[in-house]
């Protein structure tokens, strides 16, 4: 993992555990950035590479799982490693349930924390390149026109060009054009494959 | 003559005939009354008959409170037959306890016409049940009273049912109270916890730090510091605990333990008087002075003061007398106090005298168990002595004697 871009958001209020987690952490080659509170952290622009956050559940105000809740709808999902000297079972399976990659206790063995860590950070640029993905198509989809796009809808759903022509009161020699245009800007090769692209940008009507 | 002799016979005819007919008028009227009589009595029965089917018990006394009328509810809940009530002065068989003086009660029935109140009755089986008494009264004229109707509800189990409601409430407000002290536990958990946690990560990263070639070691070398220093924090943090527990910050001083007294019962003169306690104080003026931390000395004489208040919150039938003293007590050659606090309370078992300096020992439902064994323990700090002993008839004398403060090193 040396040498990578990696890197890990720290919040606990403990100067003292965040200090020794940058200091393991800088062990493996981890680039790590620590915050007193969940506002700091909430304040700071979300690292560009892929990151995880190791979050202590106690904290002053707002909670870690208060922050987890928080975070619930960020896209990417936020990937946490929670920390806490006094987890009980509830707060645990609370966490998980959430989404959290790893629940533990202080003190722990270092090599838990780093597994833990290691394995939120391989979520995470999983999930990144998964949502680049989609981003990149979305962008393919916002430069058709709105005519274009209509075709589109109706190609996805299995019409004929004859049949979307009547739909959309055209010729059916200009549908077959804006579904040549269509296909070369969304840059696929069938219609298998543009069904499967709509689908990831939830264009199709709900299935029955 | 003929004539004379039947004049007369036909006038004593018309007499005779005149008195038979007297006679059938008064034997009709005589019927008459009989029957509506037996009417009335009927009616009068079936009424009763009525007041016996009801699941209250219904009885009726007269104005110098004999019974009069005894319904089946009443054999049931009393245990006393209808030809033995009757007759009898209804308080004195069932040996009623008013709520209230009874002159009271009577004023307002006589004023209202009514009264409702809860009574405690004994039965025949020498059993008390505690009932929801109603009195109706009924009116001979203006002035005075005829008979009483007291109509009574048997309410013992809900009473028991609320009492124990009551006794459940207090052992969870103990509860609460014990909850608070594993809370304290729980932060201090915590607080050494967090060094501990960061001396273990740090330990972990300087061997990892030391592992590599070429070993790392001023990274190594802060770890270290680091480790050293949340020790120190984690020692810090158990200092402080100590401290908490020790109170260290104590001002020891000469003090007049006579205005410590006063200062303690000023707090707790409404406590006193809510408890419709007599207190008496007799404080000698010839105290010589103690050595000791004022808020101490207070916390112990506050102590033995609610201690006794609380010993006598269910006493009646008795006054509930508060003795607080203190007297010069030479220990020795060397001048000291005696303060005694002697109450009129419940007492405590002579067996249990040392198990009531225990700490976590207690008789209160809501009490701690702490008071007696944190008040033995600064008396004993300051050179002293605390001790109980149960009084003769009822109540307990708790009493703490001081040295005095010696003027020289």
């Amino acid at each position: 993992m040396s040498g990578d871009e990696s890197v890990v958001s720290i919040v606990d209020d403990d100067p003292s555990m965040c200090e020794a987690l940058t200091r393991l952490l800088g062990t493996v080659g981890l680039r790590a950035e620590a915050f007193k509170t969940p506002q700091e952290f909430l304040k700071t622009k979300r690292p560009e590479a892929p990151s995880c956050l190791v979050l202590d559940v106690r904290l002053p105000g707002l909670s870690g799982l208060d922050l987890q809740r928080e975070l619930a709808n960020t896209d990417p999902p936020v990937q946490i490693v929670f920390i806490t000297a006094h987890g009980d079972i509830p707060m645990t399976v609370q966490a998980l349930k959430a989404g959290a990659v790893d629940f533990l206790t202080k003190p722990f063995r270092d090599q838990q924390l780093l597994d833990a860590v290691r394995q939120a950070i391989d979520r995470d640029r999983a999930a990144r390149r998964q949502w680049a993905d989609v981003a990149g198509l979305r962008r393919r989809y916002e430069s058709l026109t709105q005519r274009e796009r209509e075709v589109m809808t109706l190609v996805v759903t299995g019409l004929l060009n004859k049949q979307i022509a009547a739909q959309v009161h055209t010729s059916e020699a200009t549908v077959k054009a804006h579904r040549a245009q269509l296909m070369r800007k969304m840059e696929a090769d069938s219609v298998a494959q543009l069904v499967r692209i709509a689908e990831e940008l939830n264009l199709l009507p709900p299935r029955r | 003559m003929a004539d004379a002799v039947q004049r007369a016979h036909a006038e004593l005819d018309a007499r005779v005939r005149e008195r038979t007919a007297d006679l059938t008028r008064t034997n009709r009227h005589l019927h008459d009354e009989i029957a509506s009589r037996r009417r009335a009595e009927e009616a009068f029965r079936a009424q009763a008959e009525l007041l016996d089917l009801t699941h209250d018990t219904v009885f009726v006394r007269d104005a110098k409170d004999v019974i009069t009328y005894w319904n089946r509810g009443a054999v049931d809940r009393y245990g006393w037959t209808p030809d033995e009530a009757v007759g009898m002065v209804s308080h004195d068989l069932l040996r009623t306890v008013f709520p209230a003086p009874f002159e009271e009660i009577m004023a307002e029935l006589t004023r209202t016409g009514r009264w409702e109140g809860e009574l405690v009755h004994t039965r025949r089986d020498g059993a008390t049940v505690i009932v929801a008494s109603r009195w109706s009264l009924q009116k001979a004229d203006e002035r005075r009273l005829a008979a009483v109707l007291e109509t009574n509800n048997d309410i013992t189990e809900r009473k028991r049912a609320e009492e124990s409601l009551r006794q459940a409430q207090a052992e969870l407000a103990h509860l609460t109270r014990v909850m608070t002290l594993g809370e304290l536990a729980a932060s201090i958990a915590h607080e050494v916890t967090q060094p501990l946690a960061a001396i273990v990560t740090n330990g972990d990263a300087c061997l990892r730090l030391l592992a590599t070639e070429p070993p790392n070691l001023g990274e190594s070398r802060n770890a270290v510091d680091s480790i050293i220093r949340d020790a120190r924090r984690a020692v810090a943090v158990v200092a402080r605990v100590r401290a908490l527990l020790k109170k260290s910050d104590l001002e020891r001083r000469p003090l007049d333990l006579g205005q410590v007294i006063r200062d303690v019962l000023a707090l707790v003169q409404s406590e006193i008087a809510r408890h419709r306690i007599e207190l008496v104080t007799s404080l000698a003026d010839d105290l010589p002075p103690v050595l000791g931390d004022r808020v101490q000395l207070q916390q112990v004489v506050l102590n033995l003061l609610t201690n006794a208040i609380e010993a006598m919150r269910d006493v009646t039938g008795r006054t509930r007398g508060l003795l607080i003293s203190a007297r010069r007590h030479d220990i020795g050659p060397d001048a000291g106090v005696l303060v005694a606090v002697e109450d009129a309370g419940v007492g405590f078992e002579r067996a249990r005298v040392d198990q009531i300096f225990e700490a976590l020992y207690t008789t209160k439902p809501d009490g701690l168990g702490m008071g007696l064994s944190i008040s033995r323990t600064i008396i004993l700090s300051n050179g002293g002595r605390l001790w109980g002993t149960s009084n003769g008839s009822y109540g307990a004398t708790f009493q703490f004697v001081l040295p005095g403060w010696k003027d020289r090193p």
